[in-house]
């Protein structure tokens, strides 16, 4: 068994001939944090489903913890801990018997059921509402109560569907700061699902982007920004007249620029090169902008970027 | 620590467990049911006793022949709760963790099968109770008592098997409801309040031979009525009663498989 995840070419066709995953390829190496980054409907979901042994591939190859989902469903399950976007708790159940019953169906006796329980009640920080009905805990305790039972069985590889949806900053950073712990001091492997460009910046280690079912991205967070993202050197002047010559004066068949009022934006790969080159041109004319700023791409443009040209490309369709 | 398969039986166990504490935490859903099953033993006994004094019923108790109907009547209450209950683990999520552990899908409809079916034999119990203060005597004695009980225990896991396996194929509560609909044709397309031979309609008589309940109403009748002298309508029985379970039992797991999507 290790915590590696393998996919090849996963396909999902939901009845009426509904594409929700079409073709989705991605590996995922042991200890690593992967991220699912793309906008609601995008096929996020599906995956997790199809890897989690919830739903069937329509086709495709789908390896979890060396173990095929389809042939093994049962191995995958002891190899995983899932947290779906929906939290899994039985409201008639105090915390700490929810935790136990998740214990003893992953084999654990009584005795070390009720000691695992009193560990992760004491790890999410929910000992003092342990023998309160789950049904009347807040969303954040409740997402919390979530996670521990996920982690019960201290899974090699953890899937997180949209895991801080819905949550206050609080209790969001609370979940990062767990799942982080558990990427980095217990090696786990995680599969993050996420709308949030800023949680799969912050965490992720790779993150692909997903829309209507596809890839259409991999790298690095700082890859990402690099190959699709531009930096952006923004030139800001007091005369509108001055920004007119200013365009001019600066225009190169390297890169893009607009000028917007008394505004000039250049988009190139890397600002901080250009910009010796830019200033001199500048100085020659004789102009000198009130303020100048380079601007690194977020994943925000990247992630508009990709998903603006997949629209483009299905209107050619 | 050790992560492995756990075994079927504590599986079902633990499942079970945690269906009957739900059950018992949630007394306004319980209460009723036991109430409403009482109820109606009073009215029939009330109401319809006297057709008791027809030959054809060879001057048998009334109370000892509609107390299966009470029985059996009881479990759209009882065993029936144990398809709502999935209903509700089907809305807040708390199935798919089920069915993201190790544990095989046959324990986890057993859970509430076997909380729902004790649901009923305790009703049934209690109902028995009610039919004794009201003057009931079991011809079968006290072996007749058990097994009534007995087939009261098999009817409600068939019952409560096909409502989960409805609750699942439904994936919500006003369909689930629904399904138990099914119920009244069973109950009253058969020997229900008049034996065979008093059935007027030959379409009803069709129906009450090809009813597995009718079967369950005359093998508690015989033990009530008639005590051990005629076996076969007691054997006959349970062999309807055990091929009922296996076939919603059935229904209900392989059901489970097929709830895991969210399409």
């Amino acid at each position: 068994m290790n915590g590696a995840i393998h996919v090849e070419n996963a396909v999902k066709t939901f009845k009426g001939d509904i594409k929700a995953v079409r073709g989705v390829s991605f590996d995922i190496a042991e200890g690593e944090f992967f991220a699912f980054l793309g906008p609601n409907g995008a096929g996020k979901s599906t995956t997790v489903q199809l890897l989690t042994t919830l739903l069937k591939p329509t086709s495709g190859k789908l390896e979890v913890a060396g173990y095929d989902v389809s042939k093994d469903p049962e191995k995958v399950r002891l190899s995983i801990g899932v947290a779906l976007q929906e939290t899994g708790i039985d409201p008639d159940l105090k915390g700490r018997e929810l935790l136990e019953f998740q214990a003893r169906l992953f084999g654990f006796t009584k005795k070390e059921a009720k000691k695992r329980a009193d560990e992760l009640l004491e790890l999410v920080g929910l000992t003092e509402d342990a023998d309160r009905l789950s049904g009347k805990y807040s969303g954040g305790m409740r997402r919390r109560l979530d996670l521990a039972m996920t982690l019960v069985h201290q899974p090699k590889i953890l899937f997180l569907d949209e895991p801080t949806t819905g949550l206050d900053p609080a209790n969001r950073k609370a979940i990062w700061r767990e799942i982080k712990r558990l990427n980095k001091e217990e090696g786990t492997t995680i599969f993050l699902t996420t709308q949030y460009l800023e949680e799969a910046d912050q965490l992720a280690d790779r993150i692909s982007i997903i829309n209507k079912g596809q890839i259409v991205a991999t790298g690095t967070p700082a890859e990402l920004k690099r190959t699709l993202g531009l930096d952006a050197v923004v030139l800001q002047f007091d005369e509108e007249e001055d920004a007119v010559k200013a365009q001019q004066a600066v225009a190169s068949p390297d890169y893009q620029t607009e000028r917007v009022k008394n505004d000039i934006t250049i988009l190139t790969e890397n600002g901080t090169s250009i910009l010796a080159d830019v200033i001199r041109k500048l100085d020659e004319q004789n102009l000198h902008p009130a303020q100048l700023n380079v601007k690194p791409p977020s994943l925000d443009d990247v992630f508009i970027q990709v998903t603006n040209e997949q629209k483009e490309g299905d209107s050619i369709e | 620590m050790n992560k492995q398969q756990g075994n079927f039986f504590s599986d079902t166990l633990v499942m079970t467990k945690r269906s009957i504490v739900t059950i018992l935490r949630n007394p306004l859903i319980f209460i009723p049911n036991l109430a409403i099953s009482m109820f109606f033993l009073f009215v029939y006994e009330a109401g319809l006793s006297g057709i008791a004094n027809l030959p054809a019923f060879e001057g048998a108790n009334y109370l000892a022949f509609i107390l299966p109907v009470s029985i059996v009547s009881a479990a759209i209450g009882g065993a029936g709760g144990a398809g709502q209950a999935l209903v509700k683990d089907l809305d807040n999520g708390f199935f798919s963790r089920l069915l993201l552990t190790p544990s095989s899908r046959l324990a986890i409809v057993l859970g509430p099968i076997i909380a729902g079916m004790l649901q009923l034999v305790i009703q049934a119990g209690l109902i028995i109770c009610v039919g004794f203060f009201l003057g009931l005597e079991v011809a079968g004695g006290a072996w007749g008592v058990v097994v009534v009980l007995l087939l009261t225990l098999g009817w409600g896991l068939a019952f409560a098997g096909y409502s989960v396996g409805v609750a699942l194929r439904a994936k919500n509560a006003q369909s689930a409801q629904a399904g138990t609909f099914i119920f009244f044709p069973l109950i009253f397309l058969s020997t229900t309040f008049v034996p065979y031979e008093l059935i007027d309609a030959a379409w009803l008589k069709v129906a009450a031979t090809i009813n597995p309940v009718t079967y369950l109403f005359e093998a508690m009748r015989t033990v009530l009525i008639d005590g051990f002298t005629d076996t076969w309508p007691i054997v006959l029985g349970f062999i309807v009663i055990a091929v009922l379970c296996a076939i919603t039992i059935t229904f209900s797991a392989v059901s489970a498989k097929k709830a895991v999507s969210t399409d």
